[in-house]
């Protein structure tokens, strides 16, 4: 296995090469930069230069991309040239707050899916099945910035029990039932439509089960419908939905951008709209860097689980 | 009675019961926002729209460096914001030598740092001269690099010795905020921000908010009345509306016009108009182009333009129309001249006519995400088409803009904002790129422009009749040359809950609490 992932290591290290000179590159052919971001429109072309000498940006293209990479070699990232401080704490104090963000969309949409899923799939309750489909519907077609704004006015202005947006000012550990409301109505914006789809797959798989000759059997036999659909049904049909959760926490990490954008709150997503927007070429590359990272190692893990339950893999015999 | 249901509901009741008990054991987040807030003293919650940039300390460019500058820092003198006559700060008065090469400022002896360190004549040199580095692009920083050397011998007289008279030198002074030299390297990336003023600057959390706790050794006795003030970084208008009308926040810097004007009308809500602070949307033109080079084809634009209609649909009314760069306020501002180009369409397409030549389709740029500026341009684009002449939208992201702005690369028109025309009329020339004489982005040249500007700056007093006589040269020319055609006087607003009361604004949109209180 060792030897497998030693043979692996020379693309993962080609593919990281040549990504850090596309995203050095391409970031860097977007008109504007972060000179005339700091400088603003008041500004004279002599300013401008001033800025750009002092930020570095005159030098020769391969002097700024070899001191970025001995930046990253050594695992210090530098400085945000825009929204200012280190961005190893930019970046670490917006992963925390993007990760509480999904990681309890994600904890709301499971439980939905847990409960309402065997619900509709065992009600013989026409309107209740009607009011189900309806509401999961409407859940899954209603875009993320409306149903955010229309959730910030309905609880955050016209019924105020929740705060329309923001983190709280004593910071997200001071106290959990305060960090709680403010998490509420971002991971129910982010956590709904996630919710909606697990908790349609979730249903339509457990009517199938339930259709199966061996629940037929068993209810004719006398077994409780509920303890069939819990005991049994719903135990068959979780590792497919498992499936189908892992491909939507995707999804709940793209979405995060727009709901951190529309409650304010200051996650990945909102870091990275400013960065982009104020041409903050070393707090882009950081964070589009780490992505590629992530995803590329992820990769490995994959194959190398692979590689583990599939001999013909490891050993490379499989020509 | 069925057992099951039984179960159930005893099951169903647990459930609710727990989530009640819950709930009621938990601390309410709207409650502990509004607890904050009903009693005097207490902390004054608020939001802005744009978060800190430390590099853009000296820039007044947005609403994180401006909150900072106004609740922490002070400077030697302060104009009212409705004219410009000097009043007393850190300088108990001044001195303009007849010659108007030398300012002699005599300081206060009271005030100390933060850090508890006096304040003194050094901390003036350290300041001027920090603001006329290039580095920090501070917008007088041609007037502040005009002061040859500073006499800091005695440290409550601070003596500014300059290479020639220089009409708007009281600006400079009003605008560059005193800095501490020992802890000057953390402004550079935002860990300290150490001044004289009400509040002493406490954390900065990029993205997310900025806190401030009170000064208990201010100068002014009695002041500030809060003991902290909380800002947060809510970088949407929707939702920083939203946090107000939810009691989150008191203070919103950055809500939409719309917006504002449905709060103003609910009655629980107060508006501050920044008159006195105000900024300038204007159509600029790039005079090399085809077309635009005849002045006849830009005063056609200046007659066409319907100026009401865009201060009155795109800024509520939060404004009026302009012809010249002048505010209200300004020494320089004359009502006559100001309506020089009022709409006349049938004036406007006989100058097309004399011009005698087909005007090609115009580029018209500006920043894309700024939906002010977009339906301003959206209603130019309308109005020039009434007199013939074709525009292609051309909606930017704002470094792209700002980078054709500087770099002089607009192929036609463009649209956005300017400010300092509401300081001495001297400063806007040397201050703001696109009026600037020798260089700028209309690639607009005149030795009667270039002339008129300079001696407007080198005024020995910069209201006096001399000056006046120079200011109306220069909006002359302004009219004449026609580069930047002025749409109209925007003056910003800040939406403000009746629970504060006395939130104030200098000239340049800084945040003001010295004398705010809350009230239940």
């Amino acid at each position: 296995m060792t030897s497998y992932l030693l043979r692996r290591l020379p693309s993962l290290a080609a593919v990281l090469a040549v990504s850090s000179v596309l995203i050095f590159g391409l970031i860097r052919l977007v008109p504007g930069d972060p000179a005339t971001t700091l400088a603003g429109a008041n500004a004279t072309p002599d300013a401008v230069a001033a800025i750009r000498h002092q930020l570095g940006l005159d030098q020769p293209l391969l002097t700024q991309y070899l001191r970025w990479l001995g930046d990253l070699v050594t695992f210090d990232p530098g400085r945000s040239y825009i929204i200012g401080g280190g961005i190893g704490a930019l970046v670490g104090d917006a992963l925390g707050n993007t990760l509480l963000l999904t990681g309890s969309a994600l904890l709301l949409a499971v439980a939905s899916a847990l409960l309402l899923g065997p619900l509709w799939a065992g009600t013989r309750r026409r309107w209740l099945e009607h009011l189900l489909t309806g509401v999961n519907t409407l859940a899954i077609a209603i875009p993320t910035f409306v149903l955010g704004v229309a959730l910030a006015l309905v609880f955050g202005v016209l019924v105020p029990v929740l705060p329309a947006g923001g983190v709280p000012r004593a910071g997200l550990l001071a106290d959990p039932s305060i960090t709680a409301q403010y998490l509420l109505l971002p991971a129910v914006c982010l956590g709904l439509p996630v919710g909606a789809v697990l908790t349609r797959y979730l249903a339509e798989s457990l009517r199938t089960e339930l259709s199966k000759p061996y629940v037929v059997t068993a209810l004719a036999a006398g077994v409780a419908r509920r303890r069939l659909l819990f005991r049994h049904a719903l135990r068959n049909v979780l590792p497919t939905s498992l499936t189908v959760l892992g491909l939507q926490t995707g999804a709940l990490l793209g979405g995060a951008v727009l709901v951190e954008f529309t409650f304010s709150w200051p996650g990945l997503g909102l870091l990275i709209e400013r960065a982009v927007t104020g041409r903050d070429y070393p707090v882009v590359q950081v964070l589009l860097m780490l992505s590629v990272t992530v995803f590329a190692v992820l990769q490995l893990l994959t194959d190398a689980a692979h590689a583990l339950l599939d001999p013909r893999i490891r050993l490379g015999g499989a020509r | 009675m069925n057992p099951a249901l039984s179960r159930r509901a005893l099951l169903s009741g647990a459930a609710g019961g727990a989530a009640l008990l819950a709930l009621a054991g938990c601390t309410s987040a709207v409650g502990a926002q509004n607890s904050g807030t009903v009693k005097k003293g207490g902390t004054f919650l608020g939001g802005i729209s744009t978060d800190l940039v430390p590099a853009n300390f000296f820039t007044n460019s947005n609403a994180g460096v401006t909150t900072i500058i106004g609740l922490v820092y002070e400077s030697l003198i302060r104009y009212p914001v409705d004219r410009l006559r000097p009043e007393p700060r850190l300088a108990k008065d001044w001195t303009i030598s007849p010659d108007g090469r030398t300012v002699t400022l005599h300081l206060r002896d009271d005030v100390t740092f933060h850090t508890g360190r006096p304040f003194t004549s050094a901390d003036v040199a350290f300041s001027l001269r920090t603001y006329a580095d290039p580095k920090w692009n501070g917008q007088l920083k041609s007037t502040a690099q005009a002061i040859t050397s500073i006499d800091a011998r005695d440290p409550h007289t601070a003596v500014l010795h300059l290479a020639h008279p220089l009409g708007n030198i009281l600006d400079l002074l009003e605008i560059v905020p005193i800095v501490d030299e020992k802890t000057f390297a953390g402004v550079g990336d935002g860990s300290r921000y150490v001044g004289t003023g009400p509040f002493v600057f406490e954390r900065w959390s990029p993205n997310s908010r900025l806190k401030f706790t009170k000064n208990p050794h201010y100068w002014v006795p009695g002041r500030p009345y809060l003991d902290a003030v909380d800002i947060a970084v809510i970088t949407d208008a929707t939702p920083l509306t939203s946090q107000l009308r939810s009691g989150q926040i008191d203070y919103a810097y950055g809500s939409s016009f719309l917006d504002i004007e449905r709060l103003e009308k609910s009655g629980k809500y107060d508006t501050i108009q920044l008159r006195g602070a105000e900024t300038q949307v204007y159509v600029g033109t790039n005079v090399t182009a085809e077309g635009l080079s005849d002045v006849r084809v830009r005063q056609a634009i200046a007659y066409a333009l319907d100026r009401d209609r865009v201060i009155a649909e795109v800024f509520r009314g939060s404004g009026y129309t302009a012809n010249l760069p002048w505010p209200k306020t300004s020494p320089a501002y004359d009502a006559k001249l100001n309506a020089s180009y009022g709409r006349n369409v049938a004036r406007a397409k006989s100058l097309l006519a004399e011009y005698g030549k087909p005007v090609p389709t115009l580029k018209y740029s500006y920043v894309g995400k700024d939906p002010l500026l977009a339906a301003t341009a959206q209603i130019v684009q309308a109005n020039l088409k009434e007199i013939g002449v074709t525009v292609a939208l051309d909606p930017l992201d704002p470094p792209t803009f700002v980078a054709q702005l500087i770099g002089g690369k607009f192929p036609g028109l463009w649209t956005t904002y300017h400010s300092w025309a509401q300081y001495t009329p001297s400063t806007l020339t040397v201050s703001a790129y696109p009026f600037n004489a020798l260089k700028n982005t209309s690639h607009y040249s005149s030795a009667a422009y270039t002339k008129d500007a300079d001696t407007a700056w080198r005024q020995v007093a910069g209201d006096g009749v001399k000056a006046r006589e120079a200011y109306a040269a220069l909006s002359k020319d302004l009219l004449d040359g026609l580069f930047l055609i002025e749409i109209g006087v925007i003056e910003g607003r800040w939406a403000v809950s009746d629970r504060v009361k006395g939130v104030a604004y200098t000239k340049r949109s800084e945040l003001v609490l010295t004398d705010a209180q809350l009230t239940a």
